[in-house]
This record gives structure tokens, sequence and C-alpha cells, in this order.
């Protein structure tokens, strides 16, 4: 990877962002929805709703608005959250680690535990473990989530009391160092297993795929006709076929900001989703924008480092 | 309906003694975990009227005045009051010794800047209510609040609770944007419990302020605000042990917690967002469709109200029998004769009105003024997702007759500019919270002053001089006998004019782990004197 490409990668951002946050903003303020409410309350009088909308500015036109908006994000501010009344920024910093350990969580169980799922359905394709793994696969991925999570509250949480059925921490006790951190990781088993469910089914199956193709190829036979062990063989084709794979996982980067709203809102965790359900259901238009400004921003970032992955996994892949 | 009155009675009268019996052993000590659906965003309740706020927030304040369980006003930060100049002057008279979170000393000056700077300019309904008749508020003393309004002013001691008006520190607002300041974030009142932390999106803590006022409580040591925005997950969570108080359980799994003696049980008609709550269906009576009474009587009688309250509330409530809520006994008129389901009724109604049937189910104009001749009677309903269930029953009930209802579900930020800005629907469901007086939540859905942008005010549009003057009088009337005949005279006409249908009265059912007691219905302070064993 070349300087100039490094360069010319960063170029691309500038306009894609600022592309993304124009056609948000048109967007969400063309959608249907007064934030008036979630800024007053009900109850009041027109002359009082009149006042609260001049104070906030959304008594100007919407181009006046987009210029004000687009003048303050490019300085680094990214205004003040109707409901909460503080800066976007600081309202959006304070559920992001909860939902950096929830989707991190998800992702690497997934994609740790599905790729070895993947490479035993592949060593024993049309056996039936095989079928077991690709039933169950297929299960997994079709089950919607809020489904799998009420279920998985319903019977690992209260019929066996083994787990907790929301929030990230203990309501009655304060614990603090490492009290604190396994009671999180205690919280966190339920929803991350639930989301890891889907995508781990998905990056079984691909997998699986991969490597018999993989297995398939010339150098392959070629390895075995070597004498190569079969381990060893499965190593070398395990890199080609996983490919597809890092093109999935990293494209579900997004989901650090949209992806979990309904296992963080089955769950009661404290996260980016739920931030971004509420803020949709009260036309809290700055944090929405703040949130897709951070969605853009993190696919972005994903698409450079499966790049990145790509000319790992595979030295042919070259970028100049 | 009988059937299900009966059920009600005896569920409030047997978990009323339970309660009165946990009432006496109160312990000292414990933490109350209390579930709330909304992460308030901020805890100043004097800023907005937002129900998640309030809910999260209230206990850390105090209003001059508080609520007894019929509500009644009883002392608070007020020790006592005089009416005076026959209700155009009120003289409160502060209790003594009374300190902020922070140790400085409470005094009237408090109560002046409250209402002055921030209650009447952003309290939403202090400001709508008040903001008009108040001439001013005075402070002679450190002790004594003089309210002076510009006519008699009635509602004034049902205004002035945590909830309505709670009361904020001037030395810790004075000079700043009250919308801004970020005590908003770290509140500090006078209130029972002293704010500690709150974790964004997760929790707010609160805790026992040992120099309370009322010397002999909180008995809690601590309070968790739990943020749980899923109701599901609410009741898993008191059934989990995780959690020791529900707002409010779905109907669904009321039967579940009742059959299982860890949790206990209550009706109430205090919503965090409101009082005293009917279900009601508002016509636009812009529309040239519903200008014709018989339609809209038709409309009223084809609706099975007692099927609303089975099959949406599961018996949770009672079929509306007045326009003004029951819990209002001095001004909910009794014998009404409301519109009763009656099917034939409704088609002979229809059929009076030009609207006929003819080949198709649904019925088209002959000869109905200002509708064009073949016309569908073809209307819209609006209602929050939430409330999906009330359309359902609407079309069903509505398509016997011949008409046809088309659902409209919107988010409540969409809904109320929709309605009462554009409004652009021909009918919708409102849940419309009566309040402790008319003047607070029923003046609003009649009075002709209140048809505008405003939400959740005049949905239908109705105008009617002698109504208009009949709210006015009510205002300024201070006794309550003679307020009841003024508000009698309103349900009656309003009952023959039906800009509106009123569905079922909606209490709310409380749950809470057996091992506490001592809730309050009201819910300003409702864990004063909560109590909860190891």
């Amino acid at each position: 990877m070349t300087p100039r490409y490094l360069l010319w990668r960063l170029v691309q951002v500038v306009p894609a962002v600022a592309g993304i946050l124009v056609v948000a903003f048109v967007a969400v303020h063309w959608a249907p929805g007064d934030p008036v409410l979630a800024l007053a309350g009900e109850h009041g009088d027109a002359a009082y709703y009149a006042f609260i909308r001049a104070k906030f500015g959304l008594d100007r036109p919407l181009p006046e608005q987009l210029v004000v908006y687009a003048g303050r994000v490019v300085s680094g501010d990214l205004g003040l959250s109707f409901v909460h009344g503080r800066p976007v920024a600081a309202v959006i910093a304070e559920r992001l680690p909860a939902t950096i350990l929830l989707i991190g969580t998800a992702l690497a169980v997934s994609t740790t535990i599905g790729v070895a799922l993947g490479v035993l359905a592949a060593r024993r394709a049309g056996q039936p473990s095989d079928l077991v793994l690709r039933t169950a696969a297929l299960l997994a991925h079709a089950m919607p989530s809020f489904w799998l999570a009420q279920m998985a509250a319903i019977t690992l949480a209260v019929g066996t009391g083994w787990f907790p059925v929301q929030g990230l921490s203990d309501a009655r006790h304060a614990f603090t160092g490492w009290r604190y951190a396994l009671d999180v990781l205690h919280h966190l088993a339920l929803p991350a297993l639930v989301l890891a469910a889907g995508e781990l089914a998905l990056t079984t199956r691909l997998t699986r795929t991969g490597v018999l193709d993989a297995l398939a190829t010339d150098y392959v036979r070629t390895a075995r006709a070597k004498g190569l062990p079969e381990q060893g063989v499965v190593r070398h084709a395990l890199r080609n076929a996983l490919l597809p794979v890092v093109t999935v996982v990293g494209s579900r980067a997004g989901l650090v900001v949209t992806g979990a709203v309904l296992v963080e809102t089955v769950f009661a965790w404290p996260g980016l989703g739920q931030l971004l359900l509420s803020s949709i259901q009260t036309r809290d238009v700055p944090v929405l924008l703040g949130l897709f400004l951070l969605a853009s921003l993190t696919v972005i970032v994903a698409n450079f480092v499966t790049d990145l992955a790509y000319a790992w996994l595979d030295p042919r892949i070259r970028y100049e | 309906m009988i059937r299900h009155r009966a059920v009600v009675i005896v569920l409030v009268a047997v978990l009323a003694c339970a309660m009165a019996q946990a009432q006496e052993t109160p312990v000292r000590g414990g933490t109350l975990v209390v579930a709330i659906s909304a992460d308030p965003g901020h805890l100043n309740p004097a800023i907005t009227t937002s129900g998640a706020t309030h809910t999260a927030a209230e206990l850390i304040y105090n209003g001059l005045l508080g609520r007894d369980d019929r509500g009644d006003a009883v002392p608070d930060l007020a020790e006592s009051w005089t009416v005076e100049q026959g209700g155009a002057l009120y003289r409160f008279r502060l209790r003594d010794g009374v300190t902020w979170h922070d140790g400085t000393r409470f005094t009237s000056g408090d109560v002046k800047f409250t209402f002055d700077e921030v209650l009447l300019k952003f309290h939403a309904r202090t400001k709508a209510s008040m903001g008009g008749v108040l001439a001013g508020i005075d402070a002679p003393d450190d002790r004594t609040v003089v309210f002076r309004f510009k006519q008699p002013y009635a509602p004034l001691l049902q205004q002035l609770d945590a909830t309505e008006a709670p009361i904020v520190a001037r030395h810790v607002y004075q000079g700043s944007d009250p919308q801004a300041n970020p005590a908003n974030a770290s509140p500090i009142g006078t209130g029972p419990f002293k704010f500690v932390a709150y974790r964004k999106g997760a929790e707010i803590r609160l805790v026992r302020n040992p120099s309370y006022f009322k010397r002999a409580v909180p008995y809690l040591n601590e309070i968790v605000m739990r943020v749980i925005p899923d109701a599901g997950t609410q009741v898993l969570a008191l059934e989990n042990g995780e959690v020791d108080f529900l707002w409010g359980v779905p109907g669904p799994q009321q039967s579940r917690l009742q059959a299982d003696n860890r949790f206990k049980m209550a009706q109430t008609s205090y919503h965090p967002g409101g009082s005293n709550c009917i279900m009601t269906v508002s016509f636009n009576l812009d529309r040239p469709i519903l200008k014709d009474v018989r339609v809209r009587r038709a409309i009223a009688m084809a609706l099975d109200r007692d099927a609303f309250l089975r099959q949406i509330l599961f018996g949770e409530g009672t079929v509306a029998a007045a326009p003004i809520s029951s819990e209002i006994a001095w001004a909910h008129a009794r014998g009404l004769a409301l519109p009763a389901f009656d099917r034939a009724e409704a088609e002979r109604l229809l059929d009076a009105a030009g609207w006929k049937k003819e080949r198709e189910s649904v019925r088209v104009a002959r000869g109905v003024a200002g509708v064009t001749d073949g016309t569908r009677l073809a209307i819209d309903f609006l209602h929050f997702p939430t409330f999906a269930k009330y359309g359902e029953l609407m079309r069903q009930h509505l398509g016997a007759v011949g008409i046809e209802v088309t659902q409209r579900p919107l988010e409540p930020a969409v809904f109320a500019p929709t309605v009462f800005k554009d409004r652009a629907f021909d009918t919708n469901v409102i849940s419309y919270c009566n309040g402790p007086d008319p003047e607070i939540g029923v003046r609003r859905m009649y009075h002709s002053s209140q048809i505008g942008p405003a939400p959740f005010t005049n949905a239908a549009g109705y105008r009617n001089e002698r109504v208009d003057a009949l709210f006015d009088q009510g205002a300024r009337t201070v006794e309550r006998d003679r307020r009841t005949p003024i508000y009698r005279q309103i349900q009656e006409i309003v009952v023959q004019d039906l800009p509106y249908v009123w569905l079922v009265e909606t209490p709310t059912t409380r749950a809470w782990a057996a091992r506490c007691g001592g809730f309050r219905a009201w819910t300003g302070l409702f864990a004063e004197a909560a109590f909860c064993k190891p």
C-alpha cells in the first residue's frame, strides 16, 4: 500500500461524509414529525411552542438551518441535543462504550466460532454432523433477533435464574474493579449471544462454502500430492476461503450504530441502538444526524480495514 | 361491564388492605429498584411536562402542596394557606427549616423565582393555564408567598404539587438559561431523595435525604431508576428479582403476576404523564362528512365500548359514563345518556343522514349537504402505534354499519402536528388525561380558544359559545359546590353535540415486590414513605 493510495482514500472520505450529511439532514427534516413535543412536553399553548421553536432555531428556513449545521460540524461541533440539552458528541460518547462492547463481543464470538464450525462442516461435508450444522445455521440465521432475545430472556434468565434480563450491571450493587468487570460480563452474556447467533450462522455457512471451494482447487491437490498433512491443507485453503467472510464481517461494522436496536431494546442495554430508537421517537434531530455521521464514518473505516485484511490474506492483492 | 367493575373494586380493596398492612410495619434501609420506560434526558421537571423526566425526577423535589390518595391538596413545602378576595388571592405560609440538598436555606424567594423565571416560561401546562390570569407573585417575607390573580381562579390548589409546579433552587438557576443549566443533569432539590448519579440511558441513582423536612421519612436508603424501554422485559425483570416496582403492567401479563404471591398489584388513575385519563375518539368537525351530528351519533352507537374494555384493556378500567372522568367525582356528571351500543339505530341514523347502503358494503352519499353524491363513507383513524387495537376495533365495528375505516398509525412526534397543526385527519383516538381539575385537563378539549397547533388541545375543533362561557365561569368559581352544576351543564351539552366519543377510563396497574410497600398512588412523591424488607 503506497502513501499515495492512502492519501487518495482519505480524500475520498470528505465528499462521502459531506454527501451523507446533506442527504441525512434533508431526509430527517422532510420526514413528518415535530421535535417541539420532546423539547417542551404536552399541553402548552401556541405561543409557547413558537417560543421554543425560535429558541432552538427550528423556525428558520431549512437551507439556513443546513448552512448553520454544516458550519458547526466543520468546526467539530455536532450541536446540542433537544432532549438531553447537552452536546451531541457527549451524548453519543456516553453510549458508545456499551455498544462497542456488545457488538465487538458478538462479532468476535460469531467470527471465531463461525469459522471453526464452518471448517468442521466442510471437513465433514455430506456427513450427518455437516447436515446438523447446516440446518442449525439456517435456523439461527432465519430467527428474528427480537424473538430470539425474548426466548433467551424467558428461558435462560427467568427460567433458570442464571442470567439477568436487563441492563449492563446490577442495579442493587455498585461494584467496582474486577467485580464490576465480572458483573458486566454476566449482563453481557445473553445480549451478545443473541446478537452473535445470526452472525455466527452466516459466518459458518460462508466459511463452509469457501473451504469446500478451496479444497477442490489445483493447489490443494498439489499440496496433498506432496504429502502435506490434512490439517496443513485446510489451513492453506482457509486463508483463501476467508475472503468472503472478511467482506461480510467488515460490512457488519455498521451495526455499531444501527444494527443492535432490537437487542439493545429487549435487554435494556444502554447503547447507541437505544439512543437511535429514542431519538427517532422524539425527533431529536441533532442526535440523529450525529449518529448518521458516526455510522457513515464507521462503515468507511471498516471498508478500509477490510481492504487491508484482503491484502494480508491474499498477497497477490496490491493497492497503488 | 358490571363484572369488570366488581373485579376492579375487589382487586383495589384487597390490595389497598395489603398496602395498609404493609404500611404498619415499615423498615428502614434498603434499595428500591424502579423500572422506567425512557431515558429522561434531563432531571428538571420544572421545564417540561414530559412524563419521562417527571417519573424519574419528582422524588428529588417538592411542590408547595402535595396530594393525598384521593387527589386532594395536602401540605408539602407550604404548611398552611388561605384563600382570600373570593379566590383572587392565595396566601401560603411556608415550613420553617427546609433546606436544599446543598444545605442552602429554602425561602419564599425560591418559590417566586421558580414561578416567574421557570414554570411560567417553560412548564407547558402551568404557562398555558395560569399565565394569562396571574397578576403577580409576592414574597413579603421569607416564609410567605402570595399569588394574586386578575380574577377569581379556582384550580390553583390542584396545580401546586411536584408534578404541576416543582420548586427549583433560585441560587442554582438564577442568571442562567434554565434549559441549559448543568444542574438539570445533577439536580439539587428539597425532596426526600438526593441525586447521586445519572448514567445516561441506564439508570439514575438517588440516596436518602437525611435532612428531609418530614423527619419520619424516607425509609429507603436508596432508589435506583432503571431504564427498561420494553414493557415485557420490565415484567421479566420483576419476576427475576432485578427490579422491585413497575409503573404499569401490560394486560396479558397481569394475571401471571397476580397469581404469584411474590408480587402485589394495585390500580390507580395516576399515570406518569397525567391522571384520570379517558381514551377518546375525536371527530374532525371541519370535515363535511362529520358535520352532521347524526353521523357522529351513529358512529358512537356502532361502537361496542364494552368490547374495547374487554379485548384491549382486559377489563382494566371502566366504560366512560360521562365526558369528565369519574375520578373527579365532584365534576363527573352521573346519569348522563351517552349513546349506547345499538347497531340498528346507528344504521337508521346513517340512512336518515343521507348515507345509503347500495350495492357495495360501504355506504354512499345521496343528498348529503356539502358532499358530492356517490362519495363513499370512508374515514381515516389516526392513532399512536401502541393504540393499534383501538383502530382494529373501530374498523370492525364501523365496518358492520357500512363505514370504511383506514388506520393510520403515527408516532407521537408525528401524530401531534398532523392532528393539531395540519388538521389532516377524520377521526383519531387520544388518551386525554383530565388531571385533578377540569380546568387542567378538560377545558383544553372543548374551549374554542384551544383550537390551534398546540398538541393535545381541542382536536375536534369544537366551538360552542355556551360551553366557552360555562368553562370561564367554572374557572372563576372557587366553591366546589357551585362548580359542580356548571360542569354538569357542560357535559350535558357536549353529549348532545358529540364532538368526541368517550370510550373507556383507563387506570393503570402498578406492580411491586411483595417485600416492599408504602407506595402512594400519586406519582409525585410515590416512594416518599416506601420501604423494602431485606
